[in-house]
């Protein structure tokens, strides 16, 4: 190998930044949700999509899909589903307390192919984590798109996310908004179904760029939906979640085939994954 | 760079004296077997093991490595390597080195990784003895080690040391060397050629056409389950693969519970958890639940996932998976074979 010394002047990518929790919203029984400020006070500086591995020393790192659009520049937003060691940490944590990030990282959503077309974002459960990145950075460059059509599934009413921007998005002119729970409950008079129960309700264009994120056994009902409405597969643009360890290519949880989810991704064209056979 | 010859009763005076300017790793016997291991003595260097239990890539990437020590006030990065010498890494090893080379460096360059391999000296040694299931001389056959400083091979009489590099050129003033004859230089060429000869196993085919009909062998679960049936989903084959490189993350606290320390540990990816998600109160999605699906990534990656970056498969042919499956069915010779004459 060439000896050159290049170690002592490369960044160590394991090294975390602290960030300072500024808001701390319990969110549904089991997801909190986070607003954070970097301690350094250097923004994150990411794309919509993208993600950072979050940690609490001693207890570990997770992989979560950032929530906020870099539009907004001063802080950003995760959801945390306390599930395990260190989301169960995180989960019990307050205002002022601190955690640690690393990232940006990963490829977002190509916003080169969304601008200047219409796009539908369907998102299923915490999947509206992620896509909210966008959704965000839609909305607050709103000419840079033409009609925005948004679908957000919920299994059941008391597990909906991000309910203040809910409010806003059902009374709002520059997005479509259409949601539906899997499980009704006395407070919900609205759609009951899973999320292509929304497709016929909508009337969309094969021209549309789409853009889905939800649970494992999504993919296959949507995608199916997206091909009826003639909206070709490398205008599909896919955010998969996998187990990304490290973050940064080399620990091969998150690996698709000869992808790695947290490099290659974890935004990916449908086109591009639809032939990996471990992808969906 | 230059050709060297020294006698074999000198030799160990050269080892004596590099173990006396800082640490030299080799092959020693453990048991009957063998493994790489800080010299003591010149007396425990053989360089006549076949193969080492584990490959010498535990010298850059320990079985488990901490990337992050942490107290109540702070955080820091233990990276602090030593300048070291590795003796004695046959050149199937060498060629392994180098893909972990390239991994960890490409895209997101590793320092935890490449800070131990920036400082090391690596010193190949001809085969003297092949073990038992061998096949380096049959894969990747086209793909040249390159990351080695130096390479010695042991001829009648001595040893002839050829340097690649400057820190290769730089052991030699540690010994009574004396620029090698043209006949020495053949006689090396010649010991190193008929160790490729006495391979046990072989590949019946070139990498192209595996990586072609492996990759084309995807769907076929009736065989991969066939070939899986008797894994014990151990990870065997992963822990003791030169090319392996999977690692999971875990944090600890010290007994103080304030301290502690994020390390990386071996992974692998035929064990059941590899690539298990949870979805949140109890449910989960594994990307890979079968046995049959972990047997069948580990094929893909070491016969085509990653050949085209690596220039060639991301299998050496050491046979040490081979040798250390319990139910004897990870050689990747048998499975390429038989996915090749379907």
């Amino acid at each position: 190998m060439n000896h050159q010394c290049h170690w002592t002047e490369v960044e160590n990518i394991f090294l975390p930044r602290e960030a300072t929790i500024v808001r701390s919203v319990q969110a549904t029984p089991t997801e909190t949700h986070f607003t954070l400020k970097m301690a350094d006070g250097r923004p994150l500086e990411h794309e919509p999509g993208q993600i950072v591995e979050l940690s609490l020393f001693g207890y570990g790192e997770i992989p979560i899909g950032i929530a906020s659009s870099p539009t907004r520049k001063s802080t950003f937003d995760l959801v945390v589903r306390s599930v395990g060691r260190v989301s169960g940490a995180v989960g019990k944590l307050d205002k002022g307390e601190s955690v640690y990030v690393r990232g940006p990282l990963g490829h977002g959503f190509d916003l080169t192919k969304l601008r200047g077309h219409d796009v539908l974002i369907v998102a299923g459960g915490i999947g509206l984590c992620p896509t909210r990145s966008l959704i965000q950075y839609i909305l607050d460059r709103r000419d840079e798109f033409k009609r925005f059509v948004l679908f957000y599934g919920a299994r059941e009413p008391g597990l909906q996310l991000f309910t203040d921007d809910l409010a806003k998005w059902r009374t709002a002119h520059d997005v479509e908004f259409y949601e539906t729970v899997d499980k009704s409950d006395p407070s919900w008079s609205g759609n009951v179904g899973v999320i292509t129960t929304l497709f016929p309700q909508v009337e969309l264009k094969p021209e549309t760029r789409a853009v889905i994120c939800g649970p494992p056994i999504f993919y296959r009902f949507v995608i199916r939906e997206l091909d009826m409405i003639g909206i070709p597969r490398e205008n599909v643009f896919a955010d998969l979640e996998r187990r990304m360890k490290c973050g940064v290519g080399k620990c091969g949880h998150c690996q698709i085939n000869d992808k790695y989810v947290c490099v290659d991704g974890p935004v990916f064209s449908f086109a591009d994954v639809q032939a990996l056979e471990e992808a969906f | 760079m230059t050709a060297s010859f020294i006698r074999s009763d000198d030799f160990a005076a050269f080892v004596t004296a590099m173990i006396e300017a800082g640490p030299v790793y080799g092959p020693v016997a453990k048991r009957s077997r063998f493994a790489f291991a800080r010299l003591e003595t010149p007396e425990e260097l053989r360089l006549d093991y076949d193969v080492s239990i584990l490959p010498p890539k535990k010298l850059f990437f320990p079985p488990a490595q901490d990337l992050l020590q942490f107290d109540g006030a702070g955080f820091r990065a233990p990276v602090e390597p030593t300048e070291k010498v590795l003796l004695g890494v046959h050149f199937y090893d060498v060629k392994a080195i180098d893909q972990t080379d390239l991994l960890f460096s490409e895209r997101n360059y590793d320092i935890n990784y490449m800070a131990h391999r920036e400082t090391t000296t690596i010193v190949a040694a001809n085969i003297q003895t092949v073990s038992s299931r061998a096949f380096f001389a049959s894969v990747g056959a086209d793909v040249q080690p390159k990351g080695h400083d130096a390479f010695l091979s042991a001829i009648a009489g001595g040893y002839v040391l050829e340097t690649l590099t400057e820190r290769g050129e730089a052991l030699l003033k540690f010994g009574a060397f004396q620029p090698a004859t043209d006949a020495q230089l053949k006689e090396a060429a010649e010991v190193n050629a008929a160790a490729l000869e006495r391979c046990p196993e072989k590949l019946e085919h070139g990498t192209e056409a595996i990586a072609a009909n492996v990759r084309a062998a995807f769907k076929n679960e009736e065989m991969w389950t066939a070939m899986a049936a008797d894994c014990f989903s151990c990870g065997t084959c992963n822990t003791v693969c030169p090319t392996c490189y999977c690692f999971d993350v875990q944090d600890t606290w010290n007994v103080d519970q304030t301290s502690g320390q994020r390390t990386r540990y071996w992974d692998g990816c035929l064990t059941e958890d590899f690539a298990k998600c949870s979805l949140g109160e109890g449910a989960c999605e594994n990307f890979r639940e079968e046995r049959a699906t972990r047997f069948r990534h580990r094929m893909m990656r070491k016969a085509t996932y990653l050949n085209e970056k690596l220039g060639g498969p991301a299998c050496v042919g050491c046979g040490r998976c081979s040798a250390g499956c319990t139910a004897d069915i990870a050689d990747p010779v048998r499975i390429i074979n038989q996915i090749m004459a379907s």
